[in-house]
């Protein structure tokens, strides 16, 4: 199954949600090691490698939010209490917007601070602002404020998922999961 | 006589190699010179510029034999255009302002190799570290003046820029290339 249907995740869109499960903890990893290494040549290869799986994510979201466009979403379970519907709605939203942001404010940081890179050594990366040493400071705070909604809105979201399984026992988790589970 | 002429021609020698540029009959116009030098960070060029800079040249384009090439370089000039890089480059483990404020090119051995080609065979005197180096350069003469211009690639770990675990050159790369044009005037 490819395609999404009312209450199952096709492939794609299992795939989508597990590489980029995986790159964004990794980045997170990555992202903190790198701010707080002592000046070194390892700071700078942490940053690299922050930097190019950074715009490996803006790609794969983009991707990612056209094929969601482009399906249906599987419905939330019926008899849901409104207001974990919202909250579910809230915090998928949120999900995205970050994983766009956090990029895109990465990327100023980048190009304010007028560093050269470029994305795994292949494809140089064009500045979006002006070189300019507070703007690089100020959205430097700016992506670091993120990172902190980011980590806040994972824990509610894996939290939620576990919820769902454990606690109430629905099937929210489990169609998220790789295999050919379907809604009997 | 013989002896008096001896130390006269020593002491000629001896001034000569002090300064190979006495008697500069080109003088750099430094509003239309450039000196850069590209370094490389992770695969990518990061380029810079030292912002003061002079050369002195004595230099006969038609018989460049008896030319001497005298250049300084404010070390503490240097920019790449990045706050936190320039801010790293100050320290010993690069530059080292403190220690070697500047840097120095000689040469008293400018040949023709071909057309207005020419190399300068000097030494390169670089946070205390002197090595050969050769300079090649084109030279353009005009009604007012005189380009050379050239670019050439220098091992940064030759002259101990980027000590210790800085030494690695798989983030920063050991090539920098050197990229220069000077406009010069004839002396007065």
């Amino acid at each position: 199954m490819l395609r999404n249907d009312a209450d199952s995740w096709g492939a794609p869109a299992k795939l989508f949600h597990w590489v980029m499960a995986a790159l964004i903890l990794a980045q997170i990893a990555l992202g903190v090691m790198a701010a707080s290494w002592r000046v070194s040549p390892t700071k700078l290869e942490l940053f690299f490698w922050h930097k190019s799986t950074g715009m490996l994510i803006l790609a794969l979201v983009a991707l990612r939010l056209l094929w969601r466009l482009a399906n249906p979403t599987p419905a939330l379970p019926a008899g849901m209490p409104a207001w974990e519907r919202a909250a579910a709605q809230l915090s998928h939203g949120l999900l995205y917007v970050l994983m766009i942001a956090l990029p895109i404010t990465g990327w100023i940081v980048n190009s304010a601070s007028n560093i050269p890179f470029r994305i795994f050594w292949l494809i140089p990366l064009p500045a979006i602002v002006a070189p300019d040493k507070p703007t690089a400071d100020l959205v430097a705070l700016v992506h670091g404020g993120l990172f902190a909604l980011l980590a806040l809105v994972l824990v509610a979201h894996i939290g939620a998922a576990l919820r769902h399984h454990f606690v109430k026992r629905n099937t929210v988790l489990e169609r998220m999961l790789p295999g050919t589970w379907r809604t009997p | 006589m013989k002896k008096i002429a001896a130390v006269l021609g020593l002491c000629g020698l001896s001034a000569f190699a002090l300064d190979p540029a006495q008697g500069a009959d080109w003088k750099m116009d430094p509003a239309g010179s450039k000196l850069e030098f590209i370094a490389t960070f992770e695969k990518t060029a990061a380029p810079g510029v030292f912002k003061e800079f002079d050369a002195r040249l004595r230099f006969d384009p038609d018989k460049p034999a008896g030319s001497s090439l005298d250049v300084t370089v404010k070390v503490t000039s240097a920019d790449m255009n990045i706050a936190d890089v320039n801010k790293e480059i100050r320290g010993k483990d690069w530059f080292d302002y403190a220690g070697f404020p500047q840097a120095e090119f000689r040469s008293t051995d400018l040949r023709r190799t071909e057309g207005n080609r020419y190399v300068a065979h000097g030494a390169l005197s670089l946070k205390g570290v002197k090595q050969p180096l050769e300079v090649p350069f084109t030279w353009t003469g005009s009604s007012d003046g005189a380009v050379m211009e050239g670019e050439l690639t220098v091992k940064r770990g030759a002259f101990g820029i980027g000590a210790g675990e800085w030494a690695a050159s798989n983030v920063i790369g050991a090539d920098v290339k050197v990229k220069f044009k000077v406009r010069l005037r004839k002396a007065g």
